[in-house]
């Protein structure tokens, strides 16, 4: 052994020790785990930790049972979500009046409260432990492996299970080449949706010269139904910092200055607490800062908070705004590798790349290669989102079909709804039918199937869904976010969705659906960075795989998800009605009129088709009617 | 409106534009100088003007693309008085405008000496004052040695800074995608009627202001809705939505 390398290992031993005597997660012990994260927080975390601290100092167990507030488990449908250790007992959607009858059965013996445990869906069932849920039992965790199992707020915890040894062991080598290679041979690729070789990215970094390098973290998960990187961030912030770090000795080390940056979104404010402590925490340990681990290499990472602007994720216009100017790309005939932040080279990587480094130095690319596609390596964080049972956060190996992470771990529809489409990447990404289901997930065959891994995001429509107003949603959500640089994406996107308002209000012709067509093929070439470029792709996947529904609205002025307001129309089956008068007190413009246990009736020409009626009525007795009328 | 030299009419034909980010500004001037050098040679100079959309409406929004990209530095961007965005903090003569505490600026020029960015600056005025007042946004160009005008651009660029004091409770409506699947528009539109007030209005008693915001990232629990910095409120319904405002009210009357 090297003296560099016997100098690390003492200094991450010091590392280590440094915390001795704090309390550390563990599986074996008595110890009862909430989840932390923003969903489980919503659903009322902060008043189930209070009646359990009370129930335990009530019952004198306060010290004896360790209380770890961990980061988000991942189904978050069920929060929140308590784990009692050692045995695992998993309560989903706890209240605190359960909590008495929880802490002496699963804490002070070894029972389960059966009424409290989670509901199987497909099979009714009872199931008592974490590990056997459908849920959890179909993923692969890698990278969310830690994600629930320790207190963010610990360094130590995270030390313990073995963090920061990747970094010692790249230390000592003390050869960035052969990180990189490492990296290349893994087969990683970017997980923030175009699948650039990671490996590539950095050795490209590296031969780029410069005063400076940069090594940026791109947390500006700015998808509208995508929040892997915030889990990841939230509930295990040391395995993004000790990948950066890897990546900054990587391009840095013996090569010149590298600095840091975390560019976070402000929406998240828990993972943005939590990574500013945590690097806190590594900088007090000399994980980070001057001279890490004693091997001479100083790297330190500042955080930055974005301000609500989607194409901030677009990397060109990342580096504009932590620079401080609007974020507004630029055109990329010189990459950010060769010309980042403050015209330096810079290397920009998702949460969700970072996270992976660890486990490839600490496992070795072949490990991490064994798992995935021929061209996809590795496992993808989703989040499963929309019209499906079991929503949440999931991880699965590349190459798992659409079908087995939608109806196996998600557990499928909700009860008397059918599966319509799913939507991939985002604002960006396209919209898959029926049909696909049994497409593989890897960055190639969505490509091929017109829509995109994107960072992650994974949202389920039924039935009840227009794909056209589905459409509008994202036209709309581009079209505001579009910076406004290039002419065809900002006027562009802006034209197309009038041409879908048209539809959805029945007032297209046939004519505006190659229009719409031609359209989406200007922005996309006219476009700078990947917000245009991307941009036509909802719109071009509606009229690839769902062109019937959309003749359907110009044709026949007809919305078959009864979606669209100019299309419908809301009246009241007289059979079903029992004159409850529960829609009149609903209706905010008193549309609804009618005597107690007469029939009602509505005045379509106040009604503005809210849906208030319908959501308030317990017989079905507001009916929705579509292709009835004509277009203005 | 066109380019035109030192003159500065203030407040010709924005009003009440909604729209992100247009009409922001009134006067573009020239510089005199430069201009009536080219004025006479072959090429010409001549006047310029803004390009107007079919409804009248400026095109410009004022992204200070022109302004930084000139080659001979004639085009200043400056504030115009009858702006809506601004609104009265910014614009309004100084008598009007809502005292603001400076001692709560100092820590941000602290923060600004210790190398923190110009959207950091942005974040810890927003978090001490609530919104931007333009007191703080001329502090800050001051301290960063910058103009005004790019202070401005980069504020009015992201969607999380206000440019006028928001209500006692901010409402935010997530719009993302899981949100808009299970029926968020209907709640930001329910809040709208209940409220009285369109997306991104206070009501005029101060207390309500109403947002939308991309994605809060709880998306199981949509649609979600966010009340002021750390009461989130999953599985809201219009009919929800409606009740917590009344909610919310009551408890005003109370208080």
């Amino acid at each position: 052994m090297s003296a560099a390398s016997s100098r690390v290992g003492q200094a991450l031993q010091a590392a280590v020790s440094a915390g001795a005597g704090t309390y550390l997660a563990d599986d074996t012990k008595r110890e009862i785990r909430i989840c932390a994260g923003t969903a489980c927080h919503a659903s009322g975390r902060v008043a189930l930790r209070k009646a359990i601290d009370a129930a335990l100092e009530e019952r004198g167990l306060a010290g004896d049972v360790a209380v770890v507030e961990t980061g988000c488990h991942g189904f978050c449908e069920e929060g929140p979500i308590v784990v009692v250790r050692p045995e695992g007992v998993f309560y989903p959607r706890l209240k605190p009046v359960d909590i008495p009858e929880v802490i002496e059965t699963s804490v002070m013996g070894d029972g389960v409260v059966e009424r409290l445990l989670y509901v199987d869906p497909a099979t009714g069932r009872r199931v008592a432990h974490e590990r056997e849920i459908p849920f959890y039992a179909l993923q692969k965790r890698i990278v969310l492996g830690l994600n629930g199992k320790i207190d963010p707020y610990s360094l130590d915890d995270y030390l313990a299970h073995g963090g920061y040894s990747a970094l010692a062991k790249v230390l000592s080598q003390g050869d960035p080449q052969n990180i990189i290679a490492e990296v290349e041979n893994s087969g990683l690729r970017g997980r923030g949706g175009a699948g650039f070789p990671t490996g590539k990215k950095w050795r490209l970094c590296r031969q780029n010269l410069g005063e400076k390098h940069y090594v940026i973290c791109n947390a500006d998960e700015g998808d509208p139904g995508a929040f892997m990187d915030r889990s990841v961030l939230e509930g295990n912030p040391h395995s993004v910092i000790e990948g950066m770090i890897i990546a900054a000795y990587a391009i840095g080390g013996g090569n010149g200055p590298v600095e840091g940056y975390i560019y976070v979104r402000r929406e998240y404010p828990f993972a943005v607490d939590r990574v500013r402590h945590a690097l806190d925490r590594a900088r007090e340990r000399n994980l980070l800062g001057k001279d890490i681990l004693g091997s001479g290499f100083d790297f330190d990472i500042r955080v930055n908070q974005g301000a609500g602007a989607f194409v901030c994720g677009e990397s060109t216009a990342l580096t504009a705004s932590i620079e401080g100017q609007r974020g507004m790309p630029r055109g990329k005939h010189v990459r950010t590798v060769a010309h980042g932040l403050w015209g330096e080279p810079t290397n920009i990587n998702n949460v969700e790349t970072y996270a992976n480094v660890p486990f490839i130095v600490k496992s070795g690319a072949d490990v991490f290669a064994s798992t995935g596609t021929a061209t996809s390596k590795g496992t993808k964080i989703f989040s499963l989102t929309g019209k499906v049972v079991n929503g949440g956060l999931i991880e699965v190996p590349m190459g798992a079909t659409l079908r087995e992470v939608i109806f196996e771990i998600g557990g499928g529809m909700l009860p008397g709804r059918e599966f319509k489409a799913v939507q991939l990447g985002g604002p960006s990404g396209g919209c898959l039918p029926a049909a696909l289901l049994d497409e593989p997930i890897d960055f190639e065959s969505l490509l091929a199937a017109g829509s995109m891994m994107g960072s992650g995001g994974m949202v389920v429509v039924d039935d009840s869904t227009c794909m056209v107003d589905f459409a509008k949603f994202f036209l709309k959500f581009t079209a505001e976010e579009s910076c406004g640089k290039c002419v065809p994406c900002r006027v562009g996107t802006s034209r197309m969705l009038e041409i879908l308002e048209r539809i959805s209000e029945g007032r297209a012709s046939l004519q505006d659906l190659d229009l719409l067509e031609s359209l989406a093929d200007d922005v996309v070439e006219g476009s700078l960075c990947a917000l245009g470029g991307s941009a036509p792709n909802p719109v071009l996947s509606l009229l690839r795989y769902f062109r019937d529904e959309i003749v359907s609205h110009v044709v026949e002025h007809n919305c078959p998800a009864k979606v669209c307001r100019p299309l419908i129309r809301y009246g009241v089956d007289a059979e079903a009605c029992t004159g409850c008068a529960a829609c009149i007190a609903v209706c905010p413009v008193h549309a609804v009129s009618g005597e107690r246990k007469a029939v009602h009736s509505i005045d379509e020409d106040l009604c503005i088709k809210c849906d208030a009626c319908r959501r308030a009525c317990r017989f079905n007795a507001v009916s929705v009617e579509t292709g009835v009328l004509a277009p203005a | 409106m066109a380019i035109d030299n030192g003159r500065n009419d203030g407040g010709n034909g924005h009003k009440g534009d909604q729209a992100k980010g247009s009409a922001l500004f009134e006067v573009i001037q020239g510089i005199d100088f430069e201009r009536r050098e080219l004025v006479g040679k072959r090429q010409g100079s001549g006047d310029f003007d803004l390009v107007k959309d079919n409804g009248g409406k400026d095109r410009c929004y004022a992204c200070t693309l022109c302004e930084r990209t000139c080659p001979v530095d004639c085009i200043d961007i400056g504030y115009t008085a009858s702006d809506p965005m601004l609104g009265s903090a910014i614009a309004a003569p100084e008598d009007a405008a809502p005292p603001v505490d400076m001692k709560l600026f100092d820590p941000i020029i602290a923060g600004i000496r210790s190398g923190s960015g110009l959207v950091e600056a942005l974040h810890a005025t927003q978090e001490a004052y609530g919104f931007l007042p333009r007191p703080a946004l001329e502090g800050i160009a001051d301290q960063m040695n910058l103009p005004l005008s790019r202070i401005y651009g980069v504020a009015s660029f992201y969607g999380q800074f206000r440019l006028k004091p928001v209500g006692k409770h901010v409402i935010e409506v997530c719009l993302g995608t899981a949100c808009h699947v299970r029926g968020a528009p209907l709640v930001v539109e329910a809040f709208s009627q209940e409220l009285e007030i369109p997306v991104g209005g206070t009501t005029p008693d101060g207390l309500f202001t109403l947002q939308t915001v991309n994605c809060l990232g709880a998306c199981a629990l949509a649609p979600v809705v966010r009340l002021g910095t750390d009461e989130t409120v999953g599985r809201l319904g219009p009919n929800e939505a409606r009740r917590l405002v009344r909610r919310l009210r009551k408890q005003e009357v109370r208080a």
